[in-house]
């Protein structure tokens, strides 16, 4: 019965990830009815049979002289191949070098976050469960009510006019030989530290309460279930039933949603990188918006769609493997 | 004629009703009390604004300090006065956000509705185009739409749309499938009533609470999702929002001047409507489910269902991460206001 | 117990960020012989294919990397050397057409060329004689006449080719085939041409066949970046293009790798996607009469920063020398607190307009686009138009007025002040008599001022980016005066495709160059050519048609100075392209390290004068 659902499970995100590679596809092409239109050069004083010439030559050159079926076929086909398309950039560089290159530091500034998130947060949210009612439970309760409202890019450009000009803790603006001049040695990572602090502490304070709230719901909600109130009547010590019973079973909606959020990862916070002009895949897709490069701008989607399918179908796994009480109807 | 009337003065009552426990709720004063303010400050924006940022001939001297002309300073790129920018601003952020959230409300619920009470096809197609929406990273969608279609004030409405009925739809189908089975909709069908009008006038009243609940927090999410529009620069670069402000202010080098109160206006701005309408939707759930405490509301809602929902749920919970529910158990992550990270 | 660990962990989360504040506080400009360039992009180029590169920094780089033959001296209509040492038109016998004095004999040239028999300018160049490329090899002419050719056949460079503006050589492929011949080298048909080569020069002397136009020399000698043969020509081919999309690991290493005559090399171990490294080239064959380097730096770094702000404050901090960009006006406020800093503030090149669509294709004809057809309602436009007021408050005076005809007043050799003196130069003047005239078109008005046009207000769309949204707004104040309400519209993610080159607006935004070397391109770009060019507003004028070809294509210097005048006020006649202002160029130096910059016209600071004129500052 659970092979049965995996396998269907599976089956199912293969067929969003068609559908969703045959959107990534077609969007572009709304309204356009010649993708190559910007690539003409001004016609200059050639005569009109020359420039018909150019155009030809640039059409086939970025494959658009084939109807637009054929022209999917070769994506498909570039696609199983794991070319992810080539950017209108000069010098045409390959989609997915460009995502190598940058992935790497959107990931700095995305699993740092997660992680300080992750521990501070769920610290905090056991305490706040644990203390309920009392000034730590309230204090949090009120710093998430207000960090839901002031959005984080508010955050990032009050921290990087204080911390940054004004008072010239951290650099306010990312330093570019961060990355040009990186090097595994302690100077090197210092620097990366550096520059990532003040993103990472815009980022890091919703990420914490986010974690904290969800934590403390959690617990609470496990805290009052029979089997905790079984293990009390059993005489247990305090802290095993903490322990063992509590945190483990209410860790486990945070793990789904920790599975969730993977493709937040990789994607980064795209407005906090543009305030601090960091290098990373949401500076990336903003300059291929800015440059109309289409290909640089699906090639990201697709790569982030790809992922959260991924991601979610592992989620759905595990928390299948995990929680014998699940049964695997498929009700939908 | 009678009865028209009759039902309109029976709607107004229970409206009128529902405002009155907000305002009997502790919070739900303070909500009110904002949304209130905002509303007016966007309606009469002429009135209290003391010059018209869209009025060239009232620009003056380029970035002065706050002084008692100008509450504010003015701008340091256009000479404009902050503080009237604010005021104006209030109208665009609230048109974008209760439009949309109200646009939202009525697609949502009434998809979720058609998808959770007739299920078979309609459910089939409807949850696929669900999961698909929910795959793709909201943001970078939303660019590549702004790039595609056009940055016009209203196309961004749509695309807002467009993309966020699918946390309402899928939360409103589960509530529906609940509604299916009771007894009083089980009567209406025995009795012999069309399927529309058991949808219309049985299921979706009941679904109304939430509704109307997420009307008031998607309009608070797509609040700070159009300010972090605006504030890349894919907005409608013709209406003067606060997003645009913080984008001006950072371009037009306010940071490098010592301009703070350039920065800190429009956050403020931002930050009040959000969590004025945040309060009032919060609280409206709570209203609406007088059972549960603040504590572990929705967690306790969903748990006392069957487990083959809990799947099922957990996604739905994650929606409502997505537009900023406080109180939602299985931390989200990076997952706060809409979405708004790839 | 968590309580402890909580606060634990919250320290161990600061520490490290704080650890790293102490160290490493970044770099601020180490190196006494480098000068930091900051430059505002949204990515540096990691391939400079010489003649593909049109975006961003690359024409910059490639410019540096590569030379032409010539420069052009716009004051005075004279080419400088770079490549080539000398030019000469030739009659057939390759015998220069030149004066006693030695200078171009125009008439005589002329009495030649017009023979019909002639379709075509023949040329020689001479070329220096100690020109090497950056791995070493000689520079001889068979390069110039390997790139010349390339560029003309498509088979082999693709629209590479075409974008390095060969079409006034008379060289031509077809499909891979040569066509008609135009070029010419002792070992390549000089001799059977007619042209005498002393065989100890040939590596020096070069004939070229150009059309009939005095300008077809220009953008031969000034734009197209000389390649070398020996690097180039063992790997293009017709499978293997000179500008292919998916290039061949030799291909992409030349592009990486460029070798090029110009007075810099390009470090290719240091350079990558946040900077560029150039270094001067000890053995350029072009110095100072004193014999010393014809540069003042050693080696140039270009460090990039996608935001304009952050490379300014990056400048204010001292991480770099000379910023790349020009910068608004709001920031002179900024400048001024600062020392140790020179702002040029330099007279603009650029003149930004405001374009009439005109003749709107068929389809896209509407009552309110056929008001704009009529030229006396353009002129009342026109006419309400308050250069001084737009210079005023769109720019706080960092500007100035631009000439009706479109030519720069600073040009006093070729500017015709008549063209600005068809209308009247006071404002209150141009005001009445603007309103006169439409009185007598569209005198109907509404409650608030506004004329009609069949009961309904006339309203025009004004395309512009989002940074023009100002210029439209004080255009508004100022059309309002008339009656008239015009209303901002943004220009789209393809303006020229989609808007533009169909005829879908009513007005637009338009900036544009005129100078002695574009003249002959841009004139029938602008106001004659139909189809995908910049004359937006299909303007159709016999007249003005008939004087620009003339313009273009008598051998006569003196004629086309003659014409050059003429045409002015026939543009200004037309008010289809109406000038709004010429804004000043400000950028921003730091001189504490090195000094002698200068302010060159259309230039930001960072220019080649500035270059040759720089100095260390002693002692820092």
């Amino acid at each position: 019965m659970k092979l049965s659902y995996v396998i269907k499970r599976v089956l199912y995100s293969l067929f969003v990830f068609a559908v969703v590679i045959t959107l990534n596809f077609f969007i572009p092409r709304i309204g356009v009815e010649d993708p190559a239109e910007r690539y003409y050069p001004p016609q200059g004083n050639m005569s009109e049979i020359e420039y018909e010439i150019v155009k030809q030559l640039t059409r086939e050159q970025y494959g658009f002289h084939v109807s637009t079926w054929q022209q999917f076929l070769n994506y498909l086909k570039g696609l199983a191949q794991g070319d992810l398309g080539t950017s209108f950039r000069p010098g045409s560089p390959k989609v997915l070098d460009l995502i190598k290159e940058r992935l790497p530091w959107t990931l700095v500034l995305s699993v740092s976050t997660m992680l300080i998130g992750l521990i501070v947060g769920v610290l905090f949210g056991v305490v706040a469960a644990v203390k309920r009612g009392r000034w730590q439970d309230t204090l949090l309760l009120n710093a998430s009510t207000v960090m839901v409202a002031l959005p984080s890019f508010f955050i990032a450009l009050v921290l990087s006019f204080y911390l940054g000009f004004e008072w010239e803790i951290f650099p306010a603006y990312t330093d570019s030989t961060m990355v040009s001049e990186f090097a595994w040695t302690w100077e090197g990572i210092s620097r990366v530290a550096r520059n990532a602090a003040l993103p990472v502490m815009s980022m890091m304070v919703g990420s914490i309460i986010s974690y904290a709230q969800g934590t403390r719901n959690a617990v609470i909600a496990v805290t009052n279930e029979d089997f905790v109130l079984t293990a009390r009547a059993k005489g247990l010590k305090r802290s095993t039933i903490r322990y063992k019973h509590i945190l483990r079973n209410s860790l486990l909606p945070i793990v789904t949603s920790l599975g969730m959020s993977i493709s937040g990862l990789i994607g980064g916070q795209v407005v906090i990188e543009q305030v601090f002009n960091w290098n990373g895949m949401g500076t990336l897709f903003l300059e291929a918006n800015q440059t109309n490069d289409y290909p640089l701008m699906m090639g990201i989607m697709l790569l982030l769609s790809g992922f959260t399918i991924l991601s979610i179908l592992l989620t759905d796994l595990v928390y299948v493997l995990l929680d014998p009480r699940v049964t695997v109807g498929d009700k939908r | 004629m009678k009865r028209l009337w009759m039902g309109v003065r029976k709607r107004l009552r229970g409206a009128g009703e529902l405002l009155a426990k907000i305002w009997a709720h502790r919070q739900g004063k303070v909500g009110l009390i904002m949304v209130t303010l905002l509303v007016l400050v966007a309606i009469f924006a002429p009135y209290i604004a003391p010059y018209n940022p869209y009025d060239v001939s009232q620009r003056t001297t380029k970035g002065l300090p706050p002084s008692w002309q100008h509450p504010l300073g003015t701008t340091i790129n256009t000479g404009q006065d902050i503080f009237s920018m604010l005021v104006y601003g209030t109208r665009v952020s609230l048109i974008v956000g209760v439009t949309s959230g109200v646009c939202i409300a009525i697609v949502g619920s009434i998809l979720g509705v058609a998808a959770g009470y007739l299920g078979g096809a309609v459910d089939t197609l409807i949850m696929r185009i669900v999961d698909i929406m929910l795959v793709i990273p909201t943001l970078p969608l939303v660019i590549v739409l702004t790039n595609v279609l056009g940055r016009d004030f209203w196309i961004i409405i749509l695309i807002f749309v467009a993309l966020g009925w699918t946390g309402l739809a899928r939360t409103i189908r589960s509530l529906v499938l609940v509604l299916k089975n009771t007894n009083y909709v089980k009567a209406a069908e025995l009795a012999g009533a069309s399927r529309w009008h058991i949808m219309i006038r049985h299921i979706l009243p009941g679904t109304s609470h939430l509704v109307i609940m997420s009307t008031a927090l998607s309009s608070a999410g797509i609040m700070v999702a159009e300010a972090g529009l605006s504030f890349l620069g894919l907005g409608d670069p013709t209406a003067i929002s606060w997003g645009k402000m913080l984008a001006e202010a950072q371009s037009g080098g306010a940071l490098l001047f010592g301009a703070w109160w350039w920065i800190f206006a429009p956050g403020l701005g931002i930050f009040l409507a959000v969590f004025g309408f945040m309060r009032v939707g919060l609280v409206l759930e709570e209203i609406a489910n007088p059972r549960m405490k603040r504590t572990s509301s929705v967690y306790k809602l969903f748990r006392s269902l069957d487990s083959s929902y809990v799947e099922e749920v957990f996604r739905s919970m994650d929606d409502y991460q997505r537009i900023g529910v406080e109180g939602v158990s299985s931390g989200g992550g990076q997952s706060r206001g809409t979405g708004l990270e790839a | 117990m968590t309580k402890r660990l909580l606060l634990l962990v919250l320290v161990g989360a600061l520490a490290l960020p704080l650890a790293g504040c102490q160290t490493g506080r970044g770099s601020h400009r180490p190196d006494p012989n480098t000068l930091y360039v900051g430059a505002v992009q949204s990515s540096f180029p990691s391939a400079y294919m010489p003649w593909l590169s049109r975006e961003g920094i690359a024409p910059t780089i490639a410019n540096m990397l590569y030379s032409s033959l010539f420069s052009y001296d716009e004051e005075t209509d004279r080419y400088l050397p770079s490549i080539g040492r000398e030019w000469y038109y030739v009659d057939e016998n390759g015998e220069p057409i030149l004066t006693e004095d030695g200078s171009i004999d125009y008439a005589r040239l002329e009495e030649i060329y017009s023979d019909p028999q002639y379709d075509y300018l023949a040329v020689k160049v001479i070329i220096h004689q100690d020109i090497t490329w950056s791995d070493g090899v000689p520079l001889t002419v068979e390069d110039i006449y390997y790139s010349f050719d390339l560029a003309t056949n498509h088979a082999l460079s693709n629209h590479a080719g075409a974008l390095a503006w060969t079409s006034d050589l008379k060289h031509k492929y077809n499909n891979g085939v040569l066509v008609e011949k135009g070029l010419f080298t002792y070992e390549r048909g000089a001799l059977e041409q007619g042209y005498h080569i002393d065989p100890a020069e040939r590596d020096y002397v070069i004939y070229l066949h150009v059309n009939k136009v005095l300008g077809a020399v220009t953008p031969l000698f000034t734009s197209v970046l000389i390649l070398p043969k020996h690097v180039w020509e063992p790997v293009v081919s017709r499978e293997n293009q000179l500008n292919s999309s998916s290039p061949s690991a030799e291909l992409l290493y030349r592009y990486t790798h460029p070798v090029g005559c110009g007075p810099w090399v390009l470090d290719t171990e240091q350079s990558g996607s946040q900077q560029i490294v150039l270094h001067r080239r000890q053995d350029y064959h072009l110095k100072k009469p004193d014999g010393s380097p014809l540069y003042g730096v050693d080696t140039i770094k270009f460090i990039l920063y996608k935001e304009q702000n952050v490379a300014l404050y990056a400048l204010l901090k001292g991480h770099i020398d000379v910023l790349d960009s020009s910068v608004s006006s709001n920031y002179l406020l900024l400048f001024a607190k600062e020392k140790d800093l020179f702002v040029s503030n330099a007279p603009g090149t650029f003149t930004q307009t405001l374009v009439f669509n005109l003749n709107p294709v068929a389809s896209e004809r509407n009552p309110l686009r056929d008001l704009l057809a009529n030229r006396e309602f353009r002129k009342a436009l026109a006419l309400a138009v308050n250069q001084d007021e737009l210079i005023k408050n769109v720019l706080d005076g960092a500007g100035v007025p631009a000439s009706a005809g479109l030519m720069r007043p600073s040009l006093t050799d070729f500017y015709n002040p008549e063209a600005d003196s068809i209308v009247p130069r006071d404002y209150a003047q141009r005001l009445a008599l603007a309103n006169e005239i439409l009185d007598g078109i569209v005198p109907d008005k509404d409650k608030d001022g506004y004329r009609l046009l069949g009961g309904e207000r006339i309203s025009f769309k004004i395309l512009g980016t989002p940074g023009e949204q100002d210029v439209v707004s004080f255009l508004q104040i100022q059309f309002k005066k008339i009656g008239i309400d015009v209303q901002y519209a943004p220009k789209g993610a393809q303006p020229e495709s989609t808007y533009l080159y169909t005829s879908k607006f009513d007005l637009v935004l338009q900036g544009v160059i005129f100078s002695l070397s574009n003249v002959d391109i841009m004139y029938p770009a602008h106001f004659s050519t139909l189809g995908r060019t910049s004359n937006y507003g299909r303007l159709v004028n016999e007249g003005l048609n008939a004087a620009i070809e003339e313009m273009r294509y008598t051998l006569n210097l003196n004629r086309k100075y003659e014409l050059l005048k003429e045409i002015q006020p026939m543009i200004a006649q037309e008010f289809y392209k109406v000038p709004l202002y010429t804004a000043n160029v400000i950028s921003v130096a730091r001189t504490d390290r090195f000094t002698g910059f200068q302010v060159v016209e259309g230039s930001t600071v960072f220019n080649s004068e500035s270059l040759q004129n720089l100095r260390r500052v002693e002692g820092r």
